[in-house]
């Protein structure tokens, strides 16, 4: 089998073309042999050839630990004993900016006795702008094969699959060039070769001094996050209730089939309860991953790094990381897969650190029971507004305000890369987003969610049903194993005021936070107080919660990282359940000591 | 003077790129074309200190004031 490694500078449109070469036929795999997952796929007119994408860099020279796993990993792949080709894909329009790159890997490919090809990608775009490229010239000076392609409309494709599949090792002129003269000839093609086109970058101008301007710059940006948070919360809200619906659907028909008593609960709790409460962000994911995938390929997510670098560089944070942790208002899940957009593993494990914090919506429930208990319903500023709301507000404020302050603690206290790391970002030119690759994109992404993170956050949902079901069948919920457990917990939150009642429903809640209300709801005897949370904050009120613990409690769920699904993600994201499970315990602790020293700040009051 | 000075709509030539070869941000701003020679322009000075917009040849590149402060330019030139 003959190995294709693709390779090229970020924004060449390699993806794109890979995606043309295999047919979308795109899954995320290890090449043999080296430890970083690239994608990969099946030539689509050879099959017995395999595509590698490789992850887009700009030189062999390393600036980031991620840029040296991926150099590594190409490296790696060059001297494996297989036949292989290497094929780096160049930018048509922006030709120097890949042309360092390009001799380093020829000269890298030459050593191995790896054949080597340029595929000159986006020849349609300099086509469109009437401008000219001497091909021959440039294939005379690289000394090596340059098909031209284009990876948007297909043309040049099947030319290069048949290149790829006969590539030969042929002399090579750069197998002995030493790096000051890469650098040297690759400005000297780049001074020859590169099309003469300010008209390409006049017209991005234009666009940008519109959509980076002070004034008009900040008024797009929040139009378009308004209408992506609307897309992803609002407009995907129907589909998420058709999920839902389904799922319960399916299981009010199945489950009456099964024998009533222990198998048709399990059905009906864990199995379809817990399908439905991870399947539900399903929709979430897919809809996400479409428009952050039009915004990346459109060319405006790299402008939006850059309008939000300022403002989160003093929190050890990226630009890049603003979309994420708006994200995590809403939800964490879809927020930890829209850190992928950032490239630099730092600065995607600091977002990481922060998106659990962000006040996500599961969090609402509780808040706002909590609120109904501890403050009355009652207005200020001359009946303006409602002190629950203000309260609500403030409670919002903390959990964003704790985010940034505990990302910059962690870049500080963890010489994070990303303080030091230069903000250098290429803006792609603006283009109209190619949406086949995207919808296929979106799939995938869907399916990873299922496939992956689904599986831990169902046997978490089985160990909590069947402790919480348990010794006797489901009957009551303060006499099972997670009762009891609850009661070991005790002592852990009597220091906030609180008893085994909240401590049962502080563990149920890591399947979900909302679980919280639920099962405060069942422990307290009050039916549906997830659809009115009025009469078990009544009860609560009665039971002698006093201002203190309630205060303690809001803190304890601002900070704790109380959620199977998000630990789940994390662990499957960063590659490192260590990762997610340090998270998971700092979380908890740092919950318990802020809601302890709550606790005995409200109760001098 | 330095890249971060150049006003909106001026173009320079590199002189050269500071900070030493074991500089990461030098050696990638060298990787991606800020070469002795190379003329470079300043398209946009986003508002609220956000990293500035400049071209080289036919690409754009963000940088912030302390990359763009490793490029020092020589002389000015109409745009």
């Amino acid at each position: 089998m003959k190995n294709v490694l693709l390779v090229g500078a970020p924004n060449s449109g390699k993806s794109a073309l890979f995606n043309r070469l295999t047919g979308l036929q795109h899954k995320v795999a290890n090449y043999p042999g080296i430890t970083i997952d690239v994608g990969s796929g099946a030539l689509r007119s050879d099959t017995r050839a395999q595509v590698w994408d490789f992850p887009g860099t700009y030189s062999l020279n390393a600036i980031s630990g991620e840029e040296e796993v991926a150099i590594d990993a190409l490296r790696s792949a060059l001297a494996d004993e297989r036949p292989a080709v290497v094929a780096m894909v160049l930018d048509a329009t922006r030709l120097e900016k890949g042309l360092t790159y390009c001799l380093q890997v020829a000269r890298e490919a030459a050593r191995s006795k790896k054949p080597f090809l340029v595929l000159l990608n986006m020849m349609d775009i300099l086509e469109h702008n009437e401008l000219a490229l001497d091909l021959d010239g440039l294939r005379a000076s690289l000394g090596v094969p340059v098909l031209p392609v284009s990876a948007r409309t297909g043309n040049g494709v099947e030319a290069a699959e048949a290149a790829l599949l006969n590539a030969s090792a042929a002399q090579s002129p750069w197998a002995d060039t030493p790096d000051a003269l890469i650098e040297g000839s690759a400005q000297q093609i780049a001074d020859r070769f590169v099309p003469q086109g300010e008209l390409l970058v006049r017209r991005q101008a234009k666009i940008d001094s519109w959509l980076l301007g002070t004034a008009s710059g900040g008024v797009a940006f929040v139009v378009i996050m308004t209408l992506f948070f609307q897309a992803i919360f609002t407009w995907s809200a129907p589909l998420m209730d058709g999920v839902e619906a389904f799922i319960l659907g399916l299981g009010a028909w199945l489950v009456p089939l099964v024998p009533e008593g222990i198998f048709a609960d399990f059905f009906e709790d864990a199995v379809f309860g817990g399908l439905g409460a991870f399947l539900v962000f399903v929709p979430q994911i897919f809809v996400l991953t479409l428009i952050i995938g039009a915004l990346e390929d459109s060319g405006y997510l790299a402008r939006a790094a850059l309008i939000c670098h300022r403002p989160l560089s003093y929190f050890g944070l990226s630009g890049k990381s603003f979309v994420p942790l708006l994200s995590g208002v809403a939800c964490a899940i879809p927020a930890i897969y829209a850190a992928r957009t950032m490239s630099s593993r730092q600065e995607r494990l600091m977002t990481y650190v922060a998106i659990p914090l962000m006040p996500c919506s599961a969090r609402l429930p509780v808040y706002a029971l909590l609120i109904t208990v501890l403050i009355p319903d009652t207005t200020a500023f001359g009946g303006l507004l409602g002190w629950q709301g203000l309260v609500m507000s403030g409670i919002y404020f903390f959990g964003i305000v704790s985010a940034l302050l505990v990302a910059s603690v962690a870049s500080r206290l963890g010489e994070s890369e990303s303080r030091k790391q230069a903000f250098i970002l290429e803006l792609p030119a603006y283009r109209t987003p190619n949406i086949l690759p995207i919808i296929h994109a979106s799939v995938n992404r869907a399916g990873h969610f299922i496939q992956k993170a689904g599986s831990i956050i169902f046997t978490v949902t089985v160990v909590v049903w069947f402790l919480g079901y348990f010794p006797n069948g489901g009957e009551d919920l303060s006499a099972s194993w997670l009762a009891v457990l609850g009661t070991w917990i005790q002592p852990v939150f009597e220091p906030l005021g609180l008893d085994w009642r909240y401590g049962v429903a502080i563990l149920a809640s890591f399947l979900a936070r909302e679980v919280f209300v639920g099962t405060l709801g069942t422990i307290f005897g009050i039916e549906n107080a997830d659809d009115d949370p009025a009469p078990l904050a009544e009860r609560i009120t009665e039971s002698g919660l006093t201002a203190a613990s309630g205060a303690a409690l809001v803190v304890f769920f601002t900070i704790a990282l109380q959620c199977v699904s998000t630990v789940a993600l994390l662990a499957r994201e960063s590659k490192s359940t260590g990762f997610a499970m340090r998270l998971l315990l700092s979380y908890l602790v740092l919950a318990w000591i802020a809601a302890f020293a709550v606790h005995g700040l409200v109760s001098l009051f | 003077m330095s890249l971060w000075s150049l006003s909106v709509g001026a173009s320079a030539s590199v002189s050269s790129v500071t900070g030493g070869t074991g500089n990461a941000a030098a050696q990638r701003l060298i990787d991606i074309g800020f070469r002795k020679g190379q003329t470079v322009s300043c398209l946009l000075q986003p508002g609220f200190g956000a990293p500035r917009v400049f071209a080289l040849g036919n690409a754009t590149y963000s940088l912030d004031k302390e990359t763009a402060d490793l490029v020092i330019l020589t002389d000015d030139r109409p745009s």
